[in-house]
């Protein structure tokens, strides 16, 4: 899973988001490091669906114009949990050969 | 208003590089998308916004990437944008292997017995001869050697490092090439050129159909290619320099002309074969007969401003010959042509999008 498709699906996993919603989620999660852009974006939301891992949720009309909601499929959180506990557990491997504390790996 | 359109009309001009199957599908959300991103909610601010910013360059770049893999494309793509990803993967392969299978041509060498003492044998004419070269002749070696490994990474899936060491592959020539023009010392210049834009850039640039998408390359037949086409091609064409027979060997532009047509007349059975128009190999074959075709013509330019030129034939019908190539390679083209068209004007079907639920 790319870090893109990652952080896309985390900013789902909390509930359905709007295309500009994702940007902002995924800007925040990545403490900036990822800006998304558009065509970007929709390039990931377009994998993410034909792969069965979010599917369009609702449209909501806005200033005129519709937004398409996502939200996470079944196999969308088990893809996000996995990858999540995948991650976590080379973080783990990571910090224990750098004999780093959690504190110390905080800081 | 700014060259009369508004911030929303200019990115819908750059959202028409995409397909329209895929406009259809999500242009009114990325327009939406695009628009929360700018707009603040107030309408002095906003106002200005529309009439005076554009789309930056970053954004319109991220929407072409996406329509370089939506045209180049993997699965779930429809029908021809499958085809055609499929054909220019199977054309960049292809030239990848000649470059690689050059490289072979310097390696081998190196490799057989009792030549511990050299580490590369003596360069080329064309390149002995440059005159105060940029690059010792090394330099061509490696660049040479280089293109081995990005010709199996790509095959064995390593997109971005071959990728990566193409772009270094191609860079000596470019800076050869450069210093020729500028001293005026550059032997064939259009021939030269079209290489380099031809057989270098353009399958470096087209190796983005090589995206997470795309089906892997069948690994067995492109790596047993490889010592194939040596021993079929590049050792017979030495066999033929090394006994006197030089004037046997086509040019450059020719050789890549007589190869993809026997390609293509190799080909005929089955494309006649394939009434569904299933051929992708036709397309790819009709790809690659436009690159070496256009090599071929632009290098005439060379016979053209001095019909002695060349190491390989004496005489004034160097032309004639390259004409000859032209006529050879768009006889055997023709033969896989209608498939390749059916190929690619198969009806898309749009690839399966969930319906609001």
């Amino acid at each position: 899973m790319t870090g893109q498709a990652f952080f896309v699906l985390t900013a789902l996993a909390d509930g359905p988001r709007h295309g500009y919603g994702i940007v902002g989620e995924v800007a925040e999660l990545s403490q900036g490091r990822v800006q998304l852009k558009i065509g970007s974006l929709y390039g990931v939301l377009d994998r993410l669906t034909a792969d069965g891992l979010i599917e369009p949720d609702r449209e909501e009309a806005h200033d005129g114009r519709l937004r398409r909601y996502f939200r996470l499929t079944r196999d969308g959180r088990r893809a996000l949990a996995a990858e999540a506990e995948l991650r976590a557990a080379t973080a783990r491997v990571v910090r224990a050969r750098l004999g780093l504390t959690g504190a110390e790996a905080a800081g | 208003m700014s060259g009369g359109l508004d911030l929303e009309q200019r990115y819908r001009r750059v959202l028409r590089l995409l397909p329209g199957y895929y406009r259809d599908e999500w242009e009114e959300d990325m327009v939406a998308a695009f628009l929360d991103s700018w707009l603040t909610g107030d309408p002095d601010e906003d106002s200005v916004t529309m009439e005076f910013d554009r789309p930056s360059w970053p954004e319109v770049a991220s929407v072409a990437g996406l329509a370089a893999r939506l045209y180049l494309g993997g699965a779930g793509t429809p029908r021809r944008y499958f085809a055609w990803g499929q054909a220019v993967r199977g054309a960049v392969l292809a030239v990848l292997l000649v470059h690689a299978a050059a490289g072979l041509d310097g390696l081998v060498p190196v490799l057989l017995p009792g030549n511990h003492d050299r580490i590369v044998p003596a360069p080329p004419a064309t390149i002995a001869a440059s005159p105060g070269s940029l690059w010792p002749s090394t330099v061509w070696y490696l660049a040479g050697y280089v293109w081995i490994v990005v010709f199996v990474a790509l095959v064995l899936g390593h997109y971005r490092a071959a990728r990566v060491i193409a772009v270094l592959a191609i860079v000596p020539a470019l800076v050869w090439l450069l210093q020729g023009q500028l001293t005026g010392s550059l032997l064939s210049p259009f021939g030269s050129w079209a290489f380099w834009f031809l057989l270098d850039l353009a399958p470096v640039l087209a190796m983005a159909a090589f995206h997470r998408d795309a089906p892997p390359p069948a690994r067995r037949p492109w790596l047993l290619a490889l010592p194939a086409y040596y021993l079929l091609v590049s050792v017979p064409l030495l066999a033929a320099e090394l006994t006197g027979h030089f004037a046997w060997r086509p040019d450059t532009p020719g050789l890549c002309c007589i190869l993809v047509a026997v390609l293509c007349l190799a080909h005929v059975p089955r494309a006649w074969s394939s009434r569904a128009g299933t051929g992708v190999w036709s397309l790819t074959l009709v790809l690659l007969a436009a690159v070496a075709g256009t090599y071929r013509i632009v290098s005439l330019g060379d016979y053209v401003q001095d019909p002695h030129l060349i190491f390989y034939l004496q005489g004034p019908h160097l032309i004639a010959v390259g004409l000859a190539e032209l006529l050879i390679l768009a006889a055997a083209t023709a033969l896989v042509a209608p498939d390749a068209a059916r190929t690619q004007a198969a009806m898309p079907s749009p690839p399966p999008h969930p319906q609001l639920g």
